[in-house]
C-alpha cells in the first residue's frame, strides 16, 4: 500500500512486475521458515554430496605431478577396462531387456499357469544381495560348484565361469527385474483405449499396437534401460568376484583406492571421473531419445488380461517359472550353503552342520552388530531428510528447491566406489576428519540411499493436496502443527515404505562402505565378501543366510502390520 | 464454553448465540496482489455487508479465487487493505484470522472420521470434550449426517462429503465462511441439493459468506450480492436482478446468461438511466433503423454495444401487422434454426445486414416459426440496453 508511492513517479500498472515488485515478494518469503530450510538442506548436501564429487573430478588432474588421464592414457589396460565396462554394462542392459520387457508384456496382459509366480519378482532384486548373488552363481557353477561337479562326473566339462560367461550371466539375472518393474508399470498405466481407437481407424492389432503404445511405454523402458546400466557400469560386488582376467573400470578403480602399496588418489580420482562420464554420458543419449518421443497419457482404463490355455500358456508358464526359479536360486543355495561342512574352501555338498551359524554368533558377531547400527543411524538420518526435501520440493517450492531436487537424486547417477572415493577423499584429514570412524560408513550409506526415501516420499506428497494442510490452517492451526497433525499421518505409510527401502537397501550396502570402513567396522557384506575372497564360502554363506533374513523381516513386518504396498511408488 | 475461543487475543467478545449480529462485512481497498511475479489484482476495491451472501462469479483465470484466498491469508496481498469489520486483518496470517473455508475438492482429512474432522477445530480451539461431542452433534444433525459421524471420508458420497466440509468450518462459528467453488465437483442433481443445504446454513447463521464460482445459475440463485470478475478487475457488483437485467458491461451480459449484442452508434450522448436512440444498421431493405434503449451508465456520442436478452424478444409473422408494440421499430429477419425445447423454443434469426440473434419465445404457439420463414422482430424497449462498445 505504501511502497508505489515511495518507488517511481508513475507506478506500473502494467502487470508486468517490477523490481520493487519482485523484492517484496522475495522479502515476504523470508519471514516463512521454507527458505531457510532448504538453504540449510541445500547446504548439507553440497557439503557432503558435491564437494566428495568435486574432490574426485578435481582430484583427476593431480597435484603438482603427473596428471591422472597421462597415466591412464599410457597404460593399455586402463583403456581396455573403460571399453570392457561400457561393453559389459551394454550387453548387460540388452539382455536385461529381451528378458525383462517381454515378461511384463505377457504379465500384463495375459493370464496364464503360474502368473502368481512373476509377483514375487520385484522382491527378489530386493532380497539378494549382488555380492550374495555372486557368491551363490559360484557355488553351483563355479570351480568348485555343486553343479559343476555334478556334471564333471558324468564327464561333462563346463566352461569357467569367471570373466565374461559369469559377469554377464550374473548381472543379467540381478537386474533384469528393474526393466521388469518400470516396463510393467508403464503397460498397466497405458490407456488401452488408445489402442482401441487406433484399431477402430482400420489398423491391425499388431501394427496399432507397435505404432500407439511404443511410444507411450519406450521413455519408461529406456529410464530402467539407463537404470540397469548405470548399474552395471557401477557394479562392484560381481565384478570383483568374477572378472578375474577382465579388466573392468570399477575393480581397477577399488585397487588404486585400496592398494597395499599406498593408494594412489590422482589415479582412484582419474577412472572414478571416468566411470561417472560414462554414466552422464548414457543419461544424456536416454535424455534426447525420450525428449523426442515425450507423450502424456491420461490415466484411462487398463486392460482386461486375455487368458492364455493350452501349450501356449504352458509354454508362457514354463517360461515364467524358469526365469523366477534362475532368480530364485541365490536364496536357496546360501540357505543349503550355510547348513553344509565345509573344510576351507572345499564344500562338503550332501554333509550338514550348524558350525558356520554358531560361529558367527559366539566369535564373530561384530559384522552383524555393525550393519544393525550403522543401517539404522542411516535409515533414520535419511528418512528425516526425505521427508524434510520432499515437502520442501511438492509443497514449499522456491527458487532453491529445484537445486535440492536434483542434487538428491545425483547419488542414483553415482556408483558406490565413486561415492565412497569422494567422502573418502574430502574427509580423510581437514576440517571434518572423519576417515576412521562409524559416521564416514553412516555417511555413505545416507548419501548413496537417499534418492529412494526421497522420491518415495515425493510421490506420495504429490497425492496429497494442499488444500487438506490450508484447510487445518483455515481451523486455527498454524502451519507447522498442521504439518504435523495432518500432512505427516498421511504421509506414514509412504514413510515406512521408504524406510524399509532404504533399510534394505541399505543393509546390503557394499561397494561404498568398503571404501570408507576401518578395521573392526567392517559390516556384514563386506565380511561376505572378504570371505568369499579367501574361498571360505560356507562361512560366507552362514553370514549370507543372516543378511537376508536381516533385510526380509523388516519387509514382512511392514506389509503384514501396515498392509503396504512397497512397491506402489517404485519404478 | 464454546464461546471462550481463546486463541485470538486481538479479538472482541462476541455473542455465542446468535451470530447473525457477530459476522461483520468485510471491507477491501484498493487491494494489490501478484501471484509469483506476475501482478493478478490489482488496487480493487469492495465492501460485503455484514451477514450477506456474496459471490464473486467469472471465468478461469480472472483473479475470483486469488481473491478469496488473499481474504482467507493464503496469498499475501502486496498492497492495500483487508477488514473483517473494524478489525485489519491484513498482516494477519490464516489460522489467526477466524474464518470457515470450504473447498472445491472438500479436503476433509482421509484419516479422520466424519466426527473428527468436524471436531479439528474445536480441539484446536481447546473446547473440552463434552462441548465438542455437543457441538459437533448439533453441526452433523443440521446437515443431515448425524448417522454417519463413525465413517470415514471415503465412504461418503461427493454430496455428503461437501456436507461435512461445511459443517467443519460452520462448527467453529466463524467470522467469515469463504467458499471456493464447493459445488464444481458434483453432479447436477446433488449440486442443487447441496446448493439448497448451503442457502439455509448461511441464513441460519448469518454469517458473512463470500462465495466463488464460475457457474452463473448458483450465483443468481444463491446470492444477495454478486461481484462479476473479468482480468483481476469487478466489472460490476450488485443484486443479481440487477447483474441480469442490467448488466455494467457487454462483458457482464455475455457472462451472466445469454445476450443478445449488436454493435450500434449513438447519434448523441446519453446519460444514465435515460432511454437512447440507437442506430442499428440492417433495418428494412438494409437502411439504418433507430431503437430505443436503455443507457445504464453515462454514454457519450458514437459506437456503442446493444444488449437484449432473448426472451425479451418478440417474433410476429412477415404478414402480420409488424410493430403491433407501442410504436417499435421491427426488423424483417430469417429462421436460421430452431430448437423445440418444450415450454419454450429457441430460434436462430438472422438480420438483413447478416447478424444473428437469439430469440427464445415462451407462451401459447412459442413454436408457430419454422426454419426459412421470414419474420418481424420486435425490441423491448425497457428491457433493451446501450452499453459502452
Amino acid at each position: 500500500m505504501n511502497d508505489a508511492g515511495a518507488a517511481a513517479p508513475a507506478p506500473a500498472r502494467s502487470g508486468v512486475p517490477g523490481p520493487a515488485l519482485r523484492r517484496a515478494s522475495l522479502l515476504r518469503s523470508l519471514r516463512t521458515p521454507w527458505p531457510w530450510l532448504t538453504l540449510a538442506v541445500l547446504a548439507l548436501l553440497v557439503v557432503f554430496l558435491l564437494l566428495p564429487l568435486v574432490q574426485v573430478l578435481v582430484g583427476s588432474f593431480g597435484s603438482g605431478g603427473r596428471s591422472g588421464w597421462a597415466i591412464v592414457a599410457a597404460e593399455p589396460r586402463y583403456l581396455q577396462a573403460v571399453l570392457n565396462t561400457v561393453m559389459l554394462g551394454a550387453v548387460v542392459t540388452l539382455l536385461a531387456l529381451v528378458i525383462g520387457v517381454p515378461l511384463a508384456w505377457f504379465t500384463a496382459r495375459f493370464d496364464f499357469p503360474g502368473k502368481g509366480l512373476i509377483a514375487v519378482l520385484p522382491l527378489v532384486t530386493l532380497v539378494v544381495p549382488e555380492v550374495i548373488a555372486a557368491q551363490t552363481w559360484l557355488m553351483m557353477v563355479g570351480n568348485n560348484g555343486l553343479l559343476t561337479r555334478a556334471l564333471a562326473e558324468r564327464g561333462i566339462e563346463l566352461p569357467s565361469f569367471y570373466g565374461w560367461t559369469g559377469l554377464v550371466t550374473v548381472m543379467t539375472f540381478t537386474y533384469y527385474t528393474y526393466v521388469y518393474i518400470g516396463t510393467l508399470a508403464a503397460i498397466r498405466g497405458f490407456d488401452v483405449q488408445l489402442e482401441e481407437a487406433a484399431q477402430s481407424l482400420g489398423t491391425s492389432p499388431a501394427v496399432s499396437r507397435w505404432k500407439v503404445m511404443l511410444p507411450v511405454v519406450l521413455p519408461a523402458v529406456l529410464a530402467s534401460a539407463l537404470l540397469v546400466f548405470t548399474l552395471a557400469v557401477g557394479n562392484f560386488a560381481v565384478a570383483m568376484v568374477l572378472s578375474n582376467k577382465v579388466p573392468l573400470l570399477s575393480v581397477l578403480t577399488y585397487q588404486a583406492t585400496v592398494s597395499e602399496v599406498g593408494s594412489d588418489p590422482t589415479l582412484q580420482s582419474t577412472l572414478a571421473t571416468i566411470s561417472v562420464a560414462i554414466v552422464m554420458l548414457a543419461l544424456f543419449a536416454q535424455r534426447r531419445v525420450v525428449a523426442r518421443g515425450r507423450r502424456e497419457v491420461v490415466q484411462g482404463r487398463g486392460a482386461v488380461p486375455a487368458r492364455l490355455a493350452g501349450w501356449r500358456g504352458a509354454a508362457l508358464g514354463a517360461a515364467a517359472a524358469l526365469v523366477v526359479a534362475v532368480s530364485l536360486l541365490p536364496v536357496a543355495s546360501i540357505a543349503v550353503g550355510a547348513f553344509t561342512q565345509a573344510r576351507g574352501p572345499v564344500m562338503r555338498w550332501g554333509q550338514w552342520t550348524t558350525a558356520h551359524l554358531e560361529r558367527v554368533f559366539t566369535r564373530a558377531i561384530d559384522p552383524l552388530l555393525n550393519t544393525l547400527t550403522y543401517a539404522a543411524i542411516a535409515t533414520a538420518i535419511g528418512i528425516t531428510l526425505a521427508v524434510i526435501v520432499s515437502y520442501l520440493v511438492v509443497k514449499k517450492r522456491n527458487a532453491l528447491t529445484p537445486a535440492l531436487d536434483y542434487l538428491t537424486a545425483l547419488p542414483l547417477a553415482l556408483s558406490g566406489t565413486v561415492i565412497g572415493i569422494g567422502l573418502l577423499m574430502t574427509f580423510n584429514t581437514g576440517w571434518l576428519s572423519l576417515t576412521g570412524t562409524g559416521s564416514i560408513i553412516v555417511l555413505a550409506y545416507v548419501v548413496r540411499r537417499l534418492p529412494f526415501g526421497t522420491r518415495n516420499a515425493s510421490s506420495t506428497l504429490f497425492n496429497i493436496p494442499d488444500s487438506i494442510e490450508e484447510a487445518s490452517i483455515s481451523l486455527g492451526v498454524p502451519p507447522g502443527r498442521s504439518f504435523v497433525r495432518v500432512v505427516l499421518p498421511l504421509m506414514a505409510p509412504a514413510i515406512v515404505a521408504a524406510a524399509v527401502l532404504t533399510w534394505t537397501t541399505t543393509v546390503a550396502e557394499l561397494s561404498a562402505s568398503i571404501i570408507v570402513y576401518s578395521g573392526g567396522r567392517e559390516t556384514m557384506p563386506i565380511q561376505i565378501f572378504r570371505l568369499i575372497d579367501s574361498g571360505l564360502m560356507a562361512q560366507a554363506s552362514a553370514y549370507g543366510l543372516l543378511l537376508v533374513a536381516v533385510i526380509v523381516l523388516p519387509i514382512v513386518l511392514a506389509t503384514r502390520l501396515t498392509r503396504i504396498d512397497l512397491f506402489a511408488s517404485r519404478a | 464454553m464454546g464461546s471462550a475461543a481463546p486463541e485470538a487475543p486481538a479479538r472482541t467478545a462476541r455473542p455465542a448465540a446468535g451470530a447473525a449480529a457477530a459476522s461483520p462485512g468485510i471491507h477491501i481497498e484498493s487491494l494489490s496482489v501478484d501471484y509469483g511475479a506476475q501482478a493478478v489484482i490489482e488496487a480493487l476495491d469492495l465492501d460485503i455487508e455484514r451477514g450477506s451472501f456474496f459471490t464473486l462469479l467469472g471465468p478461469s483465470g480472472c483473479g475470483k479465487t486469488t481473491l478469496l484466498r488473499t481474504i482467507a491469508g493464503f496469498v499475501p496481498a502486496r498492497g492495500g487493505r483487508i477488514r473483517f469489520g473494524e478489525r485489519d486483518v491484513t498482516a494477519l496470517p490464516p489460522h489467526l484470522r477466524d474464518i470457515g473455508m470450504v473447498f472445491q475438492d472438500y479436503a476433509l482429512f482421509p484419516d479422520k472420521t466424519v466426527f473428527d474432522n468436524v471436531a479439528y477445530g474445536l480441539r484446536a480451539r481447546r473446547v473440552d470434550a463434552a462441548g465438542v461431542r455437543r457441538r459437533v452433534g448439533e453441526a452433523l444433525e443440521r446437515v443431515g449426517l448425524a448417522a454417519l459421524a463413525a465413517r470415514l471420508p471415503a465412504a461418503l458420497s461427493g454430496g455428503q462429503r461437501q456436507r461435512v466440509a461445511l459443517a467443519r468450518a460452520l462448527v467453529i462459528q466463524p467470522q467469515v465462511l469463504l467458499m471456493d467453488e464447493p459445488l464444481s465437483n458434483l453432479d447436477a442433481k446433488l449440486r442443487l441439493q447441496v446448493r439448497q443445504t448451503i442457502a439455509e446454513l448461511q441464513a441460519e447463521a448469518g454469517i458473512t459468506t463470500v462465495f466463488v464460482t464460475h457457474d452463473q445459475d448458483e450465483a443468481l440463485a444463491l446470492s444477495h450480492r454478486i461481484g462479476v470478475m473479468n482480468r483481476g478487475r469487478l466489472e460490476q457488483v450488485g443484486t443479481p436482478a440487477e447483474i441480469y437485467r442490467r448488466p455494467a458491461t457487454g462483458y457482464v451480459a455475455d457472462f451472466v446468461g445469454a445476450a443478445n449484442l449488436l454493435p450500434v452508434t449513438l447519434a448523441r450522448a446519453a446519460a444514465a438511466g435515460e432511454t437512447a436512440q440507437a442506430v442499428l444498421a440492417g433495418g428494412p431493405g438494409g437502411a439504418p433503423t433507430r431503437l430505443a434503449a436503455l443507457a445504464v451508465a453515462a454514454l457519450g456520442a458514437g459506437e456503442a454495444l446493444l444488449m437484449a436478452r432473448p426472451e425479451t424478444l418478440r417474433l410476429a409473422h412477415a404478414d402480420a401487422d409488424a410493430g403491433a408494440g407501442a410504436g417499435a421499430a421491427a426488423l424483417p429477419v430469417r429462421v436460421l434454426r430452431r430448437q423445440f425445447l418444450g415450454d419454450k423454443t429457441s430460434y436462430r434469426v438472422q438480420l438483413a445486414s447478416g447478424a444473428e440473434l437469439q430469440v427464445d419465445r415462451h407462451g401459447a404457439g412459442h413454436d408457430a416459426h419454422q426454419v426459412g420463414d421470414a419474420a418481424l422482430l420486435a425490441f423491448d424497449p425497457t428491457a433493451t440496453l446501450v452499453l459502452a462498445r
